[in-house]
């Protein structure tokens, strides 16, 4: 098995009307990721290569049995798209878009603490298992199937790195984007959680940037939970302080922000840490994977 | 966007919060409006402006005659002033420090507060943090009468009506008008009650959508008040919208990832080379992106090596060659290009960038080596 998704997995696309959406639905498909649906309000009734759409969320769990969901719906209506899902009980929603306002983002992560669902993002690629189901925009022939896990917060950053380790021969159980914050609904430590408990992941690579706590708490949970092996990488060691590099997230305010402080951290923790995706490689090979 | 302290104040008032009386000063006739003994504080959109003395008292006209002289067109931290606030001097019983914001370390709003106010908050947080108190909201719920009574408690102070109107403003302005920071510090206990010396509010920049005219008004200020000496390539990275980061270094680094250009910026540092940027091209349309990126980056007159890092996730690598081609067509490059490229179309993409004789790894390493050659080492 796979963490969050697998090959069963039941998937609603929100926004598969707009280029985007139609266009990764597609590729998710040809990919073989089980996509059962699609919602965008005014649509329903059209057929999306093969794909019921349906007018709302409500009407689509009406006719499917669905688990997971996918949202390509703009900044402004994220907040009532992801309220939607959440609403009608599914318990996955992976939140590709970049934009959304921190007051929505913080409504949408509590309303999902009340239903009860996992929300990954914003702003991430979401996620991939090669070779069995991919609930994301990764470039998936850069991916495939192996034992380690990736959770990321750049999405290509965990591109780079999974197809250099592809190109050793190292596959990959699955590979998540958390998103460039600096809000996430699903943390390095949640997915390192679920790493720790898929018996087909033997070891983990955990990708941070500069910026915020994320990796802080990371450390802690690796230091107290984690058997398997980790390989950390955190990018920005040269980052000037108070720059905002490219995400949202990624400013370093404050010594803990730094990308030193949190290669310290993990270090201490029991994680190996690395500079390139050569050096993560050579580490897992080190370990035996 | 960070509004200046006179915008945080007008804000402030509309949301019921107590400000001292304030009036603008742009020259030296504008003083005669004013009653002393006064505060004059420079209006520009920076931290420390007290330690960097452009916050000042003025207890007479000819006192704050030659302070405004001397405040008035000088140049702090790289902005020119061009506007002062002054405002009525009070006498202060006691300073404290409020602040409502998103606690991202648990994806609540908060308010933090702390009877030790006027003080660096950042230097109070580490050596004595048990004297900051945070008092988290559930934003589905919002401010309960229950909350400013704890916050009141918590600082020391009368649950009056002054203090009520101060907590409810906060709340309001970063959950109504979408700020991501409302910061007031100090907040001065005086005999009349609590009221607001100074005043930081960001506004969220991805809010814009909903904003409405207000925002537009506070924009327009903006760029009236404020005179920052920006470089060229940080002018037409402002107008593109492109995220860049000016630095010291002589080797150009442009990424269409935000990961991956952090990634290639370390790798240049550990190879011996030095950035002269990180400039990542975002979600856009990428052949206009690509264009548009080359000539922020080239227009820093010390970029001597060009280095080109793409993976091709979302981003199609023929539309980006495309505006390369593009650029190079038009206006040539005076530094040598190394491009790594990979992924969506990469094949398509490598035979556009061949045609100017630029031969694309698909390694990064090779790529990032390949520019610290080039650049000045």
């Amino acid at each position: 098995m796979a963490i969050f998704i697998d090959r069963d997995t039941r998937i609603l696309v929100q926004g598969i009307t707009g280029n985007v959406g139609r266009f990764q639905t597609r590729i998710m498909k040809d990919y073989g990721s089980g996509i059962v649906a699609g919602v965008t309000p005014g649509k329903g009734g059209q057929v999306v290569d093969g794909t019921p759409v349906y007018d709302s969320v409500e009407d689509a769990v009406r006719e499917h049995d669905i688990n997971a969901a996918i949202s390509f719906v703009p900044a402004p209506s994220a907040k009532n798209a992801a309220f939607e899902i959440l609403a009608a009980g599914i318990p996955f929603l992976v939140l590709t878009t970049e934009g959304i306002p921190e007051n929505d983002i913080i409504n949408i992560v509590r309303h999902a603490e009340l239903t009860d669902g996992r929300v990954l993002g914003p702003d991430t690629p979401g996620l991939i298992s090669p070779g069995r189901c991919k609930l994301g925009v990764h470039p998936h022939e850069m991916f495939r199937e192996g034992p380690v896990g990736i959770v990321s917060k750049s999405g290509s950053l965990s591109y780079e790195v999974a197809r250099v380790l592809t190109g050793a021969g190292i596959g990959q159980s699955s590979v998540v984007g958390i998103g460039g914050g600096p809000i996430w609904g699903t943390t390095h430590e949640d997915v390192l959680r679920e790493f720790e408990n898929d018996p087909e992941t033997k070891a983990v690579v955990l990708l941070g940037e500069v910026g915020g706590k994320l990796e802080h708490r990371a450390a802690a949970f690796i230091e107290s939970h984690m058997t398997k092996p980790v390989v950390a990488m955190i990018v920005g060691r040269s980052a000037p302080e108070g720059a905002r590099m490219g995400h949202a997230g990624a400013i370093v305010e404050g010594e803990a922000g730094t990308a030193a402080s949190k290669l310290n951290a993990l270090a201490q923790a029991g994680a190996r840490t690395a500079t390139t995706s050569h050096e993560i490689v050579n580490i897992l090979k080190e370990i035996g994977v | 966007m960070k509004l200046l302290e006179y915008q945080a104040k007008q804000l402030l008032t509309e949301s019921g919060v107590p400000v001292p009386e304030g009036r603008l000063v742009e020259r030296l006739s504008d003083l005669d409006r004013i009653s002393f003994p006064a505060m004059l504080k420079a209006q520009i959109p920076v931290g420390g402006r007290g330690k960097a003395g452009v916050v000042k008292f003025a207890a007479t006209r000819t006192e704050a005659e030659s302070i405004a002289g001397d405040l008035l067109g000088a140049d702090i931290k790289g902005f020119s002033v061009t506007t002062l606030l002054a405002e009525a001097a009070v006498d202060i019983l006691k300073e404290l420090y409020v602040c409502c914001l998103n606690d991202k370390e648990c994806n609540r709003p908060m308010f933090m507060v702390s009877r030790e106010g006027g003080v660096d908050i950042e230097q109070l947080a580490k050596t004595s943090p048990e004297k900051i108190v945070r008092r988290h909201i559930d934003p589905l719920v919002g401010l309960m009468e229950y909350d400013i009574r704890a916050l009141a408690s918590e600082l020391g102070i009368a649950r009056d009506r002054r203090f009520a109107a101060v907590a409810k403003g906060l709340w309001a302005i970063l959950r109504h008008q979408d700020a991501t920071l409302v910061e007031i510090n100090p907040l001065a206990v005086t005999d009349t009650g609590v009221t607001a010396l100074d005043g930081k509010i960001i506004l969220d920049d991805n809010a814009e959508f909903r904003a409405g005219v207000r925002r537009a008004e506070l924009k327009a200020h903006q760029r009236e008040r404020i005179r920052i000496q920006k470089s060229e390539p940080e002018r037409l990275a402002e107008t593109y919208d492109i995220a860049y980061v000016l630095m010291d270094g002589d080797i150009g680094i442009i990424a269409d990832g935000a990961g991956t250009g952090m990634l290639t910026l370390d790798l240049v540092k550990d190879l011996g080379g030095n950035p002269a940027n990180f400039c990542e091209m975002g979600g856009k349309a990428a052949a206009e992106a690509a264009e548009q990126a080359m000539e922020i980056v080239l227009s820093n007159p010390n970029v001597k090596s060009l280095l080109i890092s793409l993976i091709g996730g979302l981003t199609r690598m023929d539309r980006v060659a495309e505006g390369i081609d593009a650029y190079l067509k038009r206006h040539g490059c005076p530094a040598p290009i190394s491009v790594r490229m990979c992924g969506t179309k990469a094949e398509a993409g490598c035979r556009i960038l061949s045609a100017h004789g630029i031969e694309a790894t698909a390694d990064l390493l090779t790529a990032a080596k390949a520019a610290v050659h080039y650049g000045g080492k």
